[in-house]
């Protein structure tokens, strides 16, 4: 909301520079996004006439333009707006002007012809949106009049950031009310027009939700005439552009009481009754700004005896707007339902101010006071003579009550850690126009029509918070509750996890949420793949970005095709982060799991004067994922899955208490072709809520055994169907005393025969008890190469 | 049993050749089988000892004293050159080349900055008494609006732009949606903060993405009130932010807070004098906050005569953004490795100027 503080001025005395009240309303919940000085603006533009206009030799676009302002000689302009013709009047920037940004205007060569300054614009001057050519004035000044006071005038503008909750804000009186709170001052209500409400019009509303209050005033023997130069120097300072008496006034009142206001050429009006219905399928209306709109019922409209004649609390209809001819007025000053304005307009697409302001909730006690106030205008300025009778319908009558609201003094102290008695509470909130009447316990807040925003206790609480400034409420009163930090394991081990990785070399990365819908098709899975039937945005930013991604595999091969380009040697990234499948067709909410993904690429180790850089395998990422898995504690089973018919060739499911815990292998190579990757992508994913329930155990102390420890090495040859998992598991079942196993050697190959592979292992065993003998460490393996042999029919392999 | 070895000369042979060998032996196993040999519970020394009692009573003692003396001397060489060796162990040949080579290199890797910054937040919270808690991205209408006292068809909701799925499902524009899901399953008194990401339908630019994330607190008691917001929120700044900025709190609003503030802290670009980083204002929006609105506290099931609480909300990107003088609030999601390790260790420090 722009305002002005001249405007202010009317209402309440402001000594204040316009720094200080910005910082003061900023403080008391008024935020001030900007404060412009208007007046500096605008020196050195004024009032020009056109008195020759001709074609740039040199440029299409470009005329070549003389202009009168008043000097001994006609000032060259070179102009490049399509509407610049000769007679016209026009604001003329002359040499040395500054205008808006403090844009400077100098005499110039533009393509070779002099020009001595600059015919404005609407935006260039700041008080329009108008770029499209120069402002064309409706005035007779002489040339060269001074045209900053017309424009500026000295004022300072300061745009307010007002919160949907404060419609009475978007005012200048409901700003001047709060400034004279804010400072303790008087508060100077408008001079008004008595209106006596008469049954002298008819009114129809169709239903009071949509239209709670319709009142009408009339005002007869117009003249239409420009508003006089003070009327628009304040609109034009709101950003309001003039346009003639009439329309002025409503727009005046608009912005001063935040009442929107249409006026009606009566005339033009069929049959002596008005009313407000909702619009009826296939009906279109041709509004003000001569766009023709479909009509729907989400829509409100104002009708008259013919059909519909505007869009109530929009827009009005072209058909009977006021124009030159127009001499007899109708007034409207009504209060509509804000969800049925809402809708209204988002159906139509179309906001204006006054929608802005039906929607956030007008002031329906208001409508005949703004009426008596734009009455009093037009006779002001003589525009026309209004009848004493008004036609004012209340068709919901509970809207128009004051409402009251107990305070519980206790309450209140107790909210806001405040030592406030009833009358402290009273004299604050009397300066916001709140009437109290004070008890032991209670203060009775009378809340004014304009106030609606004040449903409940916390509202008026939060009202004197603000009074009493939150920077005066001390902590002294400070508490502390008998809550504890509970520690969250989940999110600790998954910090833990994160951090672990990142030790480990890899990068973090964390990518969109959103999936393209093309990723199924890119990755390769099949359409009944619960991944490929995502959750979709009814609304999303673009196609790229349209589901809720089921998997973190597509995200990050983007993040390594970006990064392909730089020069990056090895690959090393992880991201843990949410996943979201569908459940029930996508009716209810998704099962969001946490899924951590690792990948690995191109070098393992980087290149370097000391050792020679490898490509990554799929034994670097096993065994990423298998000290992770160790790291976590969590015991599982690798189950490898032969894929004949199509890459990739193995999937490995890594299994814990039959549940899949990761699954890692490698991308196919189609795939990488789609996210336009080159090397081999070797990648595991988590499944971080599997990992929770089945890890990270307690690490639990075992006592140290003094007696040392033996080592045997055993070397055993398997047939091809055999696992190392399978020989493993045996050893460890069978071996008593066994501490550590590891494998530190393989070989297959034509020494051992087609299908057959030889493992090596190294052996440690301890006891608890005595220092282990050869015996006894020899009748263990014997034990172990028995078990092997029955179960697997795994030999010890004969050293030749 | 012979009890030929053990006369005077063959125990001064034994010691003679026991002295050279151990002279010899050049590594531990070497030395280790050289105890056992001549000291060890089966060794030469011992049985001789043992083996004394087959001697006339008159020689016994002579005899025994010297095998006694001769253990001695023998124990004491043996400990000398166990540690001669020892200490030679593990001595390798120093490196013959340039000694400033670079040691080996290995895969660099980090935390992403968000990761860095959320943990910051989480920290400082939880050392004030505050649990975490987590809820859905996607949400039900229920909780991110209705529940948070948003009216139905209200422009308060225009402000946040949302990603809807349908009628009921969204994504969710805020943390706030965390507060009445908290407050259904469990009772007061509670302290929680609850991280996690947020969708706006925004068109990105350096300043707005459309995902991003937050970081909610709530504080639910029988006599929360307005002090201790700002006591909690203060306390925070100074611990994230340096102990020496100014906070201030302004009136505001919020549908689901009442009184709402926004909360400021001074410039830390001009402390407050007005630069570019603030707008020539002096101050940065850090944070909303609020005290709980009774209707939240219905909505949750709570008796709003019964328990006060505040509640706020902070941008966990802006902080970064703030913290870090990030320019562009898009590089977080884009995952640059080059972003990326700026945020690692001092050898990515980026392009030297
Ligand atoms: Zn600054």
């Amino acid at each position: 909301m722009k305002v002005s503080i001249n405007w202010l001025k009317k209402y309440v005395d402001i000594e204040e520079s316009p720094e200080a009240l910005a910082s003061d309303l900023t403080m008391f919940g008024l935020n001030v996004e900007g404060v412009e000085d208007l007046g500096a603006d605008y020196s050195g533009v004024v009032f020009g006439k056109v008195v020759e206009c001709g074609k740039h030799p040199a440029a299409d676009k470009l005329s070549v333009c003389k202009v009168d302002v008043g000097g001994a000689k006609l000032l060259d302009i070179v102009c490049g707006a399509p509407n610049v013709r000769v007679g016209l009047s026009v604001a003329v920037a002359v040499d040395g002007a500054v205008l808006k940004d403090g844009f400077k205007i100098k005499k110039t060569k533009l393509r070779g012809e002099p020009s001595e300054g600059m015919i404005c614009s609407e935006t260039e001057l700041g008080i329009g949106t108008d770029s499209g050519g120069i402002m064309e004035l409706d005035l007779e000044l002489d040339a060269g009049a001074d045209l900053s006071g017309l424009l500026g005038d000295d004022d300072v503008i300061l745009d307010i950031e007002v919160t949907p909750n404060r419609p009475d804000q978007l005012s200048h009186l409901g700003i001047a009310r709060e400034i004279a709170a804010l400072y303790k001052r008087k508060l100077r209500e408008p001079e008004t027009f008595a209106l006596e409400p008469e049954e002298v019009y008819g009114i129809d509303i169709e239903d009071p939700e949509d239209c709670p209050r319709f009142s009408a005033a009339f005002i007869d023997n117009v003249t239409i005439v420009p508003s006089p130069e003070w009327m628009q120097k304040l609109l034009l300072s709101a950003g309001v552009k003039p346009i003639s008496n009439i329309v002025d006034v409503t727009n005046f009142v608009l912005m001063e009481l935040g009442q929107p206001l249409h006026a009606y050429d009566r005339d033009r009006l069929a049959g002596e009754s008005i009313g407000v219905r909702r619009g009826h399928d296939n009906e279109t209306i041709i509004t003000l700004d001569e766009t023709e709109r479909k009509i729907d019922p989400d829509v409100l409209v104002i009708k008259d005896q013919d059909g519909s004649v505007g869009i109530a609390g929009i827009m009005g209809g072209a058909d009977t707007e006021v124009s030159d001819k127009t001499t007899r007025i109708l007034l409207e000053s009504a209060a509509f339902g804000p969800r049925t304005i809402r809708r209204s307009s988002q159906s139509l697409k179309l906001d204006t101010e006054a929608s802005y302001r039906f929607e956030r909730g007008s002031d329906v006690s208001g409508t005949v006071k703004a009426l008596e106030r734009a009455c009093w205008l037009i006779r002001e300025i003589k525009a026309g003579i209004p009848e004493t009778a008004c036609r004012d319908f209340v068709a919901k009558p509970e809207a128009v009550e004051k409402t009251k609201i107990t305070l519980r003094i206790a309450q209140a102290n107790r909210l806001m850690g405040t030592h406030l008695d009833g009358d402290d509470l009273s004299s604050l909130l009397e300066r916001l126009a709140l009437d109290c009447e004070v008890s032991e316990d209670e203060v009775i807040v009378i809340v004014p029509g304009f106030r609606r925003d004040l449903k409940e206790e916390v509202d008026i609480i939060e009202e004197v918070a603000r009074l009493y400034g939150y920077e005066n409420i001390g902590r002294e009163e400070y508490l502390r509750g008998n809550v504890f930090s509970k520690i969250s394991t989940v999110d600790k081990r998954n910090e833990e996890v994160r951090s672990f990785l990142a030790s480990r070399g890899f990068a973090e990365v964390i990518t969109s949420s959103f999936m393209n819908m093309e990723d199924p098709d890119r990755m390769g899975w099949s359409e009944s793949d619960f991944r490929s039937r995502p959750i979709r945005l009814e609304n999303p930013l673009s196609v790229q970005q349209s589901a809720m991604r089921t998997s973190l595999i597509p995200g990050m091969l983007r993040v390594i095709s970006r990064n392909a380009p730089a020069e990056q040697e090895g690959i090393r990234i992880f991201e843990m982060g949410k996943v979201f499948l569908p459940v029930n067709g996508g009716e209810s909410l998704p099962d969001e799991q946490v899924h951590l993904t690792a990948m690995l690429s191109r070098t393992a180790v980087p290149a370097q004067w000391i050792d020679q850089s490898r490509e990554v395998d799929y034994f670097d990422m096993k065994g990423e994922l298998e000290y992770l898995l160790d790291r976590c504690a969590v015991r599982s089973e690798l189950q490898i899955q032969r894929n004949k018919e199509e890459e990739p060739a193995y999937i490995y499911n890594w299994l814990t208490k039959g549940k899949i815990i990761a699954i890692s292998g490698v991308i196919p190579s189609s795939v990488l072709k789609n996210y336009e990757i080159e090397s081999p992508v070797h990648f595991f994913t988590a499944i971080m809520d599997v990992m929770h329930g089945a890890g990270f155990e307690e690490p639990r102390y075992s006592r140290l055994s003094p007696y040392p420890q033996v080592k045997r090495d055993l070397c055993v040859v398997a047939q091809e169907r055999v696992t190392f998992a399978d020989i493993r598991r045996v050893i460890e079942k069978r071996a008593k005393f066994l501490e550590s196993i590891r494998l530190f050697d393989y070989y297959q190959g034509e020494a051992l025969g087609e299908g057959r592979r030889s493992y090596t292992f190294s052996l440690g065993f301890r006891s608890r008890d005595n220092t282990l003998d050869d015996g006894a460490v020899d009748k263990v393996i014997q034990k172990v190469l028995n078990s092997l042999q029955r179960e697997l029919q795994v030999t010890l392999r004969r050293m030749e | 049993m012979n009890n030929k070895g053990i006369d005077r000369q063959t125990l001064e042979e034994l010691e003679q050749t026991a002295v050279r060998e151990l002279g010899e032996a050049s590594d531990i196993g070497a030395i280790e089988e050289l105890r056992v040999k001549y000291l060890g519970r089966k060794g030469s020394l011992t049985l001789s000892l043992r083996s004394i009692g087959s001697l006339p009573a008159g020689e016994r003692p002579a005899m025994g004293n010297l095998i006694n003396e001769i253990k001695g001397k023998l124990s004491g060489i043996y400990s000398a050159r166990l540690e001669e060796i020892s200490a030679n162990i593990g001595d390798p040949e120093p490196f013959p080349g340039d000694h400033a080579l670079p040691g080996r290199v290995f895969s660099q890797g980090g935390l992403h900055v968000l990761t860095r910054v959320t943990r910051d937040i989480k920290e400082i919270f939880f050392r004030m008494g505050y649990s975490l808690a987590e809820g859905p991205d996607v949400e039900l209408d229920y909780y991110n609006f209705e529940a948070l006292n948003f009216p139905e068809d209200h422009p308060s909701r225009d402000s946040q732009d949302t990603f809807y799925v349908n009628r009921d499902i969204l994504l969710r524009t805020q943390t706030s949606p965390v507060q009445v899901r908290y407050m259904e399953k469990n009772d007061p008194p509670l302290r929680i903060i609850s991280p996690g990401r947020v969708y706006r339908n925004e068109t990105p630019d350096p300043s707005h993405a459309a995902e991003f994330h937050q970081i909610e607190g709530l504080y639910v008691d029988r006599n929360v009130s307005l002090a201790d917001l700002r006591n909690d929120v203060t306390f925070f700044i100074h611990s994230f932010f340096g102990p020496d900025v100014k906070v201030r709190f302004r009136p505001h609003f919020f549908p689901f807070t009442e009184p709402s503030a926004e909360v400021d802290m001074e410039c830390f670009g001009c402390r407050g004098e007005g630069c570019s980083i603030c707008q020539k204002t002096g101050w940065i929006e850090i944070m909303g906050a609020g005290m709980v609105h009774p209707n939240v506290f219905k909505y949750a099931g709570y008796d709003p005569d019964s328990v006060t609480g505040f509640a706020f909300g902070m941008g966990i990107d802006r902080i970064a953004m703030l913290k870090y003088g990030i320019d562009d609030i898009r590089r977080f999601l884009a995952n640059d490795i080059r972003f990326l390790g700026q945020f690692w260790s001092g050898s990515w420090a980026g392009v030297q100027d």
